[in-house]
């Protein structure tokens, strides 16, 4: 029932409903606001990431080339967003870097290949709030440890031991969900 | 007009709807393959359903079940892990059900017997599930590839499993062992062993 309301309440669904049915300027408005609403989830994933258009437009083409893997009824935006989302995995993994960028001396020492295939967002969720707004500020919002110190009102050491324990532990994490999957 | 903008023009002017029947572009390299496999092993072993006349239908049945309940569920794994955002814990765990059942009669077997491992025909057998997995496994990676698998590794998985019983099938009317030793050692380790190669291979051999 649930399912249902959302499907009929959600314009991705009714446009894609209505292409389906044979409206053609429907499906080009259900990809752009498919575009608009797949650009704001990869901002908030990537940054400011001068990357991010390219990004948009591969998981564009990724959604129509893949059209059919949507069955009638469900609704779009879950399976949207695993397309994005896996592109996004997969655009840092050709990159050859972390989803969070390793860039102070103190989590250096994290392998590259740690993050790969992980939802940083979910990850975080896991961290005390303190070490996770670390690395939010740090390696998300692109902040140095002393802007992120100041705005928080901690030490720059005090700041970067944070941003350290948080790269561990998030490691740890995502080790063991790996070894789960 | 920006990039987005054009290409939203040229992706929308294809159309909403896919050239293709989702489906039959899935099955047609599983059935391709499954065809293959079976014709392979026809020109090249005589004496097929031999066994039968010999021991019955029963030896056969077991495997048959056991191999046919594996492709199919393997095979519907692929399907539901090929689109995007359906829940596929519940498709991949049933595909351990057919092990399930093999373990259940392999330890009655032990408990009545002791377990038959030994066959005459263990080399034919592991020859054919050898070059026979491969080909079904390439099948599985074939049809997943078009749809759209983001769980790579469970993906690969199942296209071993798959390619592991499709070789089962096709080689088992020539297989007069009947053990559950035997089926146990012959059969599920090398289709396990392919089921670990998918694994292991699915982030390469699927990524689109």
């Amino acid at each position: 029932m649930d399912q249902q309301a959302n499907t009929l309440g959600d314009p991705l669904d009714r446009l894609m409903a209505a292409a389906r049915g044979g409206n053609s300027a429907a499906y080009r408005r259900f990809l752009a606001e498919a575009a608009q609403r797949i650009r704001a989830r990869l901002s908030r994933k990537m940054g400011a990431d001068s990357e991010l258009e390219d990004l948009v437009q591969e998981s564009l083409i990724a959604i129509h080339e893949k059209r059919h893997t949507l069955d009638p009824g469900r609704p779009v935006a879950p399976w949207m967003f695993a397309i994005a989302n896996y592109k996004l995995i997969d655009h840092w993994r050709k990159r050859g870097r972390n989803i969070v960028d390793l860039d102070t001396d103190a989590d250096m020492a994290i392998g590259s290949e740690s993050f790969a295939a992980t939802d940083i967002e979910a990850l975080l969720e896991k961290l005390p709030e303190a070490q996770a707004a670390a690395i939010r500020m740090t390696h998300i919002e692109g902040l140095t440890n002393r802007e992120a110190g100041e705005r928080t009102g901690v030490g720059v050491s005090a700041m970067k031991l944070r941003v350290h324990r948080g790269m561990l532990r998030l490691k740890d994490i995502a080790d063991e969900d790996r070894l789960n999957d | 007009m920006t990039d987005t903008e054009l290409l939203l023009d040229r992706l929308s002017a294809e159309g909403p709807e896919p050239s293709a029947s989702p489906f039959w572009r899935f099955a047609a390299p599983l059935l391709g393959v499954f065809a293959l496999c079976t014709l392979g092993i026809a020109a090249t072993l005589d004496g097929a359903f031999d066994p039968v006349e010999r021991y019955g239908v029963m030896p056969l049945t077991a495997k048959w079940g056991f191999a046919f309940a594996l492709v199919f569920l393997s095979a519907s794994a692929l399907w539901v892990l090929g689109r995007p955002a359906r829940p596929s814990a519940s498709v991949t765990i049933g595909m351990a059900i057919p092990f399930i059942f093999v373990a259940a009669f392999l330890a009655l077997e032990f408990l009545q017997t002791g377990p038959v491992v030994r066959g005459a025909t263990w080399r034919t057998c592991l020859l054919a599930m050898a070059v026979m997995s491969p080909i079904g496994f390439a099948g599985a990676i074939f049809a997943a590839r078009w749809l759209a698998p983001t769980n790579l590794r469970r993906t690969g998985l199942s296209a071993g499993l798959f390619g592991g019983g499709v070789a089962m099938i096709a080689y088992s009317p020539y297989c007069p062992e009947l053990g559950m030793g035997y089926m146990t050692v012959f059969y599920c380790l090398p289709i396990l062993a392919m089921a670990a190669l998918g694994w292991l291979l699915g982030p390469r051999l699927l990524r689109w």
